[in-house]
């Protein structure tokens, strides 16, 4: 009788403990097809959020047990996307170009409406500009900003600052790097125009130093990227714009024969990471669809957003997506692309990925069936079937972003 | 004979070699859209030509091989370039808010992917920081940048800033506005918290000095009552001034539908008849459906379509130019009607008629819509959800003549049709 009284008060207390808590999780997202490359997930399950957590993820979680139900049937659940080739250092500082000038743009506003969680600003600051950065767009912005620092010190302000090989500092790169590893994920080089290895040595030194990858936008110099590949850059490190299709830059498929170079899959294998890159002037369909023709596959699916590339044929982070599968990369190739690959290519292996107890970082979207068109730099069309187009973006466990409004209101 | 062989062919050849030089006599050619021009009174098919970034020329069926670029409509609407009347575009990197802060937004990210060419500012410069915001927004930007000059010298640069009456200067808001008559269209009055009609009375002041109309956002807070905005209608405001955040329901706010009846207010639509202008200005906290659907179930339908664009509200329920559109849609207007909103009506309250339409001659500034049908939703700001069949989508904007996005690649590539 003693032992069934204490029964009792033991139900009482977790019928009331229950009471006190509240619901089990504060979201749950209902019916969706989960895409998680980390963990292998391509299936129907729903997905629950405690915290700003990841808290469980399976098929049929209980709606009774979450504050707010997201209805996300008929749609794709993934990691919040990670676009690791942005410009965001966006100011007002005359002929500052990408680095506090206005050529960069304002990461929220492209960000969220667009399933992207995590923006890796890429080259914006060098190390002289780097704490500006952080206080007028790091700490103002609600989008994860991170950045690959620019081996130049004035970082990428456009002209002759960028052509200045003696503001190039190992030292002071890796140094103000180090200082920084939460938002520091590497190195950047960019827009040097003379054939001249030397700032490629120095970026792959400060790599070295601060044991990160660097990344590559191959300038002007005509240099064989065969060489960079195998005699310069290490396992890890990054070749952006890979797609490109310009006078001055050495392409991955031979302008006369149209094939891609024998080369660049050895050099995949080695381990060097390429990147999309797409920009205003970086992304040609004649370089893209052979070389995926030919089995080669972007690692990343990088923008290069900037006011030069917004409103061109890059758009968006899923425009960029979607202008892939046009091309014949499947849903999954692409998502995992810009979720679980770059997380990896930035060491940053706690995003890009849902597994129970990560940060909940997640992208809801709807597949569009239609007849569309996609244009890469060169004006070149390609029509496409099938468009991605953002419902719900949520940032660490906070709604950022709701198409149609698919989210219940919270009860508590 | 040989005279006439003689003009014959020297007029032949100079003909040729006229329409050589000349090619073609379009630059651009935007066919089989349905044009909506509110002030030409158009809502069919039309074929639309540009040359110059000028309409060269509206009719049916132009020929195509007179244009350098097609452009394929069909199927889309077809509209002069939207005006967003209430727009936060003074972006900057102080600690300004919207006044040179990082609330505010440079404009292109948000405008032509949403179909507009034009946004007025509102109120976020006054006539201490209006060079600057000319100096690093408005030369710097490619939509076209009007703006309310806020009556408060230093402009919308948050508190205790906007409540300093003594920086209501209305003579040398007036003189700033005369001074920059091309990009200044008005007075702003904005966030007044205390119970005083004084800045009321200011920024018609400074309206009336510089003949220009003024637009309210009316304040207050939770310290006094509202004040009563018919009074603001029919004692302080002139024909021709705009009250936006019409359809907020906030505490510190008289709304113009009645709380415990839910019906529109005896004299709002009088109030509109007097030509009291009204704007929607969405924001991030400024759009109740409960007092926009009785007030348009009354009759009660707002003249301008203002967004509110700013940091809180580009991701919240507001979200761009189409969206608030489409919330109006849903809501039972039509489509006319909304573009009407956001093209010919602000051109006209803001005074400048050269703009929102497609008259031959004017500067081609073009919106290329597409309405989609489905089931869509949308929230107004505390959260209510309310369901649509239809949402706007812009495939293509132009901007005096120049393509400035095109989503699907309709645009021939001008080669094509060289």
């Amino acid at each position: 009788m003693k032992k069934f009284s204490i029964l009792i008060i033991v139900l009482l207390f977790l019928a009331t403990f229950t009471n006190a808590q509240g619901k089990l999780y504060n979201t749950l997202i209902k019916g969706g097809r989960v895409i998680d490359a980390k963990n292998n997930i391509n299936a129907l399950m729903d997905v629950a959020i405690k915290d700003g957590k990841i808290a469980k993820v399976a098929q049929n979680i209980d709606a009774a047990q979450a504050e707010q139900v997201v209805n996300a049937k008929g749609m794709y659940v993934t990691p919040g996307l990670i676009d690791i080739h942005a410009h965001v250092f966006w100011g007002i500082q005359p002929n500052s170009y990408l680095s506090n000038g206005d050529v960069g743009v304002t990461a929220d506003g492209f960000s969220f409406r667009s399933g992207v969680t995590t923006m890796v600003d890429c080259g914006g600051p060098g190390y002289k500009s780097f704490d500006t950065f952080k206080r007028n767009i790091i700490d103002k912005s609600q989008t994860r900003i991170l950045a690959f620092l620019n081996i130049v010190g004035e970082g990428m302000r456009g002209g002759d600052y960028e052509q200045d090989v003696s503001d190039m500092d190992v030292q002071l790169a890796a140094k103000a790097a180090l200082d920084n590893k939460e938002h520091v994920v590497g190195f950047k080089l960019a827009h040097f125009t003379n054939p001249d290895w030397t700032p490629v040595e120095r970026i792959v030194a400060a790599g070295k130093l601060a044991d990160m990858p660097v990344i590559i936008d191959f300038g002007g110099g005509k240099l064989p990227i065969e060489d960079l590949f195998f005699k310069y850059l290490r396992p890890g490190d990054i070749y952006t714009h890979v797609f490109t299709e310009l006078e001055r830059r050495d392409p991955i498929v031979d302008l006369k024969s149209r094939q891609l170079r024998p080369f660049v899959i050895p050099a995949q294998k080695r381990g060097i990471i390429f990147d999309v890159g797409f920009g205003g002037g970086s992304f040609n369909f004649n370089q893209a669809i052979p070389a995926i023709k030919a089995g080669f596959l972007p690692e990343l699916m990088g923008t290069d957003l900037h006011t030069g590339s917004m409103n061109g044929s890059m758009k968006d982070q899923l425009n960029v997506l979607s202008i892939h599968l046009a091309m014949g990369m499947s849903l999954q190739s692409v998502i995992e692309r810009s979720t679980w690959r770059p997380a990896q290519a930035i060491k940053r292996t706690e995003l890009g990925h849902l597994s129970e107890g990560a940060i909940a970082d997640i992208a809801i979207l709807s597949m569009r069936q239609g007849k569309f068109g996609f244009r890469d730099i060169a004006m070149n069309r390609q029509e496409g079937t099938q468009k991605l187009e953002c419902e719900m973006t949520i940032k660490g466990g906070k709604i950022m972003y709701d198409l149609n409004a698919i989210a219940s209101n919270v009860k508590k | 004979m040989r005279t006439i062989s003689f003009l014959f062919l020297s007029g032949f050849i100079f003909l040729a070699v006229f329409v050589q030089a000349q090619s073609k006599q379009y630059s651009i050619l935007i066919k089989g859209g349905h044009v909506i021009d509110a002030k030409n009174n158009i809502n069919e098919l039309m074929d639309v030509a540009i040359q110059s970034g000028k309409i060269a020329a509206i009719a049916k069926n132009i020929d195509p091989s007179l244009a350098t670029q097609i452009v394929d409509a069909k199927g889309m609407y077809v509209t002069p370039g939207l005006i967003d009347l209430h727009a936060h575009v003074f972006a900057g990197t102080d600690d300004r808010g919207l006044s040179g802060g990082f609330s505010a937004l440079a404009p292109d990210p948000y405008t032509f992917r949403s179909g507009v060419t034009t946004v007025v500012d509102c109120g976020g410069a006054g006539w201490q920081s209006f060079d600057r915001f000319k100096k690093n927004i408005i030369d710097h930007s490619r939509t076209r940048v009007l703006s309310f000059l806020n009556i408060v010298g230093d402009g919308m640069r948050g508190n205790p800033y906007e409540q300093d009456i003594n920086d209501m200067d209305a003579k040398k808001a007036a003189e700033k506005a005369l001074a920059n008559k091309d990009i200044v269209v008005g007075f702003k009055l904005a966030h007044f918290a205390a119970a005083s009609w004084v800045p009321v009375e200011r920024v018609v002041e400074a309206g009336k000095l510089a003949d220009m109309p003024v637009i309210i956002d009316f304040g207050g807070d939770n310290t006094h009552a509202p004040l009563s905005i018919e009074k603001l209608f029919t004692q302080y405001l002139r024909p021709g001034d705009i009250y936006t955040h019409v359809y907020t329901e906030l505490v510190q706010r008289d709304p113009v539908v009645d709380l415990n009846t839910r019906q529109l207010k005896p004299f709002l639509i009088p109030a509109q008849k007097r030509g009291i202008i009204f704007d929607v200005g969405f924001g991030g906290g400024s759009f109740n459906f409960n007092q926009a659907i009785p007030s348009i179930k009354a009759g009660f339908l707002p003249n301008t379509m203002g967004t509110d664009l700013h940091t809180g509200s580009m991701n919240g329920a507001m979200k761009d130019q189409l969206n608030v559109l489409s919330i109006f849609l849903s809501m039972g207007m039509d489509i006319q009607g909304v573009i009407s909103r956001s093209t010919w009506a602000p051109a006209q309250a803001i005074k400048r008629p050269e703009l929102g339409n497609l008259s031959v001659g004017s500067g081609a500034d073009v919106a290329i819509l597409t309405v989609r049908n489905g089931n869509f939703a949308f929230k107004d700001i505390s959260g209510n959800r309310n369901e649509g069949k239809q949402r706007f989508e812009c495939e293509m904007t132009i901007r005096n003549g120049r393509i400035v996005y095109d989503l699907n690649a309709i645009a021939s590539t001008s080669a094509q049709n060289k």
